[in-house]
């Protein structure tokens, strides 16, 4: 058996279909002719990690259990990072692995063959006792432990919205100093971050030295530098080591630089980054230093205007070829058994740039097809036993222009009341024993149920009710010009199936294009208005209605007679035997009221 | 298809009663691939050519699936609604049979008439409910990991019959004599067109 899984993460049909007709997607479209592309049905929410997961593991949420970006503990309303649970134990705070189906990749394995699976999201922390190699995706933090906070350090201190500023201190003509801040560390003082000196020279007026610890590095103003490996000092004779990239974005009448989060570094991670430790070694040697956060392409620094769109771009141009080294670094000595890799600049350009500059998104979709050729002359080299070659993303994308700050309808609508006014409540603030719902996350809402909340209220017989209450006013709302917010509001039950599922949330929202749930939202705040204007630079999603945003399927076999391709399929498609097959009914079991008078008429002529 | 795989893997003629099985199976026979047939359905206005059915294929549904070793290699005909009784432990081939549903109900219901048998079902109710059948037969077939399916269309299998003897015999994977398959169908088979309007 032989395998190639390409993830080209929030890939679109209707933008390829579009660029396809134009003539401009040669490689993709080989598989179009061949009978071999498919909308393909992703599980809801279409969000990045519950996406990929469903798709590795062929089931919907309820079995895996990844509902969300953000969960709650119920008993105690404390919001977590779904990609990064912890647990406290005798050596500190753990990483937990988000969840633990079993995936095509393991499957793979067990059935005597290599597997390998490179940027898939949700496989931080590593599990070395599974066979299968892997190098995380999504929810790969940072070396802090979070999900990535990039520093400016800047002549011009101006507060930034997420990004870290630090003030560069001149300390003599044409030179400045600061602190740059690296992981935190255990002092005689409580938990302090450790520090690195930093040291910047005016060479001319496009360049400067940086000196970072022992490092000297030139930076030419607008160009990212090379990755640079650090080592924070943690202690007696212990150091904390990162990488990062760091880019000289001002330099005639402020200096200022900004730092990429200071990441893992592979060779010396404190915690299990990627397995086996040979992978990260042949990989960093062969095809060179590489980022490890998790989302490296760094939107909130463009969102906080400390870099440009160019240099955001030129960012994710760098990315995007570093791992096409890795991936063909592992392809070359490919002979059997798995290897996959998810590639995602396309989803933080499709962010960043779908709705101010469409053009853009589209010079990636031709990257990305010219790149499937040159896959597909590698794994088409004379002598190698037949393949498979599945081709796909998690969804598909769309503009967004208004926030939804879904807390405030609930709060509008009776179903939340605050303990007081504050500014920016959030879940703390809440006065549960008047609250009967709750939202959080991008996509789910919950109700506040007596004896599963820590103060629930809403008893077992009254649920039912109040989710279709709730649901029908949700899907009665609309804007004042008349545009359906929420287009789609499933039940539990309707979207998940599995042991999980009592974890997940009581509804989950499919907002209609255009609309999409606020940041506020997702962390459980309540804001003023129930909806707000977006005009962020982040101006396109997908975590909406999935039926909205399907995602794209291309194989090499023709899969015109195979109906209603979806996530389920592909551990089936990619490894010739299901996961899981339970939503592959009988035809005679499939509830169909017509069973029994297909079976007269097949009687009466002589076949049954 | 090796030579092992030849001998393990049954091909299987299917689709809806009507839908241009039995003419596949003449094919077949004609290009000589080795058939499973008892002839005890003999041929009659509906089939002149024959049934070519083998009539243990009824009792799949009531678990009796010993006859299918000796269908290795051999094609069988065998209804989509019996599809899922196949055993797993087999390999198969299938060529489904697709018609238009308006002919193969017109064809059905000649054929309960000469059989005597009543058609309580109204024929927009049967459009429904074999559409919605084979909605569901294909969706199974398609994600069973030890068969294979090519779907014929009897009109394109009528007019256009080589394109469709060489992807049957591709398919199947072992030599066929296309040109005694392409003399089976013939006009007069091709009953009960629909009207057009």
């Amino acid at each position: 058996m032989r395998t190639v899984i390409v993830g080209f993460d929030s890939f679109d049909p209707a933008i390829f279909e579009r660029l396809k007709n134009a003539g401009q997607t040669s490689n993709l479209s080989k598989f179009v002719d061949q009978g071999g592309y498919s909308h393909l049905e992703v599980c809801s929410p279409p969000q990045t990690e519950v996406s990929w997961t469903s798709i590795a593991t062929g089931v919907d949420p309820g079995s895996h259990g990844i509902f969300d970006f953000v969960h709650r503990d119920p008993k105690t309303y404390g919001l977590y990072i779904s990609l990064l649970p912890t647990k406290q134990t005798a050596m500190g705070e753990q990483y937990l692995p988000p969840y633990t189906t079993k995936t095509l990749f393991h499957e793979a394995s067990e059935m005597g063959y290599p597997a390998t699976a490179l940027w898939w999201p949700a496989l931080f922390p590593a599990r070395p006792e599974i066979p299968v190699a892997t190098i995380p995706g999504l929810g790969t933090p940072d070396i802090r432990g979070q999900l990535g906070v990039g520093t400016c350090l800047t002549t011009e201190f101006k507060e930034k919205k997420k990004t870290k500023v630090l003030r560069l201190e001149a300390v003599a003509k044409g030179k400045f100093s600061a602190i740059l801040e690296g992981p935190n560390i255990k002092t005689k003082d409580g938990m302090r971050p450790a520090t690195l000196p930093v040291t910047v020279e005016i060479v001319d007026d496009k360049s400067v030295n940086l000196i970072i610890g022992k490092q000297k590095i030139e930076l030419v103003l607008g160009t990212w530098s090379s990755i640079i490996e650090l080592q924070f000092p943690a202690g007696f004779a212990f150091s904390v080591h990162a990488i990062t990239q760091v880019i000289l974005t001002e330099i005639k009448d402020s200096v200022s630089l900004y730092f990429l989060p200071l990441q893992i570094h592979p060779l010396h991670s404190l915690w299990h980054y990627a397995t086996p430790p040979s992978l990260v070694k042949d990989s960093w040697k062969k095809a060179g230093p590489f980022l490890t956060l998790g989302w490296p392409q760094d939107t909130n620094a463009l969102e906080d205007g400390c870099i440009s769109d160019q240099q955001f771009l030129s960012l994710c141009d760098s990315i995007f070829a570093s791992r096409k080294r890795i991936f063909f670094n592992q392809l070359v000595n490919f002979h059997e058994g798995v290897l996959a890799g998810i590639f995602d600049c396309l989803d933080r350009v499709q962010h960043m740039f779908l709705r101010s500059s469409p053009e853009i998104v589209d010079e990636w979709y031709v990257k990305l097809d010219q790149f499937i050729g040159e896959v597909q002359s590698e794994i088409d080299k004379p002598g190698l036993e037949k393949y498979r070659f599945l081709v796909l993303s998690d969804h598909g994308f769309c503009t967004f222009d208004h926030k939804v700050h879904l807390n405030h309808w609930l709060m509008k609508n009776g179903y939340m009341m605050l303990m007081k006014q504050t500014e920016n409540p959030d879940l703390r603030d809440v006065a549960w024993e008047n609250t009967r719902a709750y939202a959080l996350g991008l996509n789910s809402m919950y109700l506040n149920v007596a004896n599963r909340e820590g103060s629930g209220i809403v008893q077992p017989q009254e649920i039912e009710s109040l989710l279709e209450e709730i649901k029908t006013k949700l899907l009665d709302w609309k804007t004042q010009d008349g545009r359906q917010i929420i287009s789609r509001a499933l039940l539990k039950h309707e979207a998940f199936n599995g042991p999980y599922t009592r974890l997940g949330p009581d509804l989950v929202i499919g907002y209609a294009p255009g609309f999409r749930a606020s940041s506020e939202t997702g962390l459980g705040k309540v804001a003023s208005t129930p909806l707000e204007s977006n005009l962020d630079h982040w101006g396109a999603d997908h975590c909406i209605d999935a039926a909205k945003v399907p995602a794209v399927l291309f194989v090499n076999r023709d899969i015109r007679n195979m109906p209603g391709i979806s996530f389920r399929d592909i551990p089936f498609l990619a490894l010739g035997k299901h996961l899981d097959q339970s939503y592959v009914k009988p035809p005679s079991k499939t509830g169909s009221q017509g069973q029994k008078d297909l079976e007269e008429r097949l009687k009466g002529l002589g076949y049954l | 298809m090796k030579p092992s795989e030849k001998t393990k893997t049954i091909i299987v003629v299917s689709g809806l009663p009507r839908s241009g099985t039995s003419m596949m199976m003449k094919m077949l026979a004609e290009g000589g691939l080795p058939i499973l047939t008892d002839s005890i359905r003999g041929m009659d206005e509906d089939n002149p050519n024959g049934y070519f059915e083998f009539e243990l294929v009824k009792q799949l549904a009531d678990g009796n699936a010993k006859w299918l070793a000796d269908a290795n290699g051999r094609a069988v005909k065998i209804i989509s609604q019996l599809l899922e009784y196949l055993p797993s432990e087999h390999k198969y081939k299938v060529i489904f049979m697709e018609r238009d549903i308006k002919e193969i109900l017109i064809s059905q219901r000649k054929m309960l008439e000469r059989r005597r048998e009543g058609h309580q079902i109204n024929d927009a109710e049967m459009e429904k409910q074999f559409g919605d059948h084979l909605g569901n037969v294909k969706f199974w077939l398609a994600r069973q990991p030890n068969m294979e399916a090519l779907y014929m269309n009897y009109n394109h299998l009528i007019s256009i019959p080589s394109n469709s003897m060489i992807a049957i015999q591709d398919f199947i994977g072992i030599p066929l004599d296309i040109e005694k398959m392409k003399a089976v169908p013939t006009r007069d088979l091709y009953r009960n067109r629909a009207s057009k309007d």
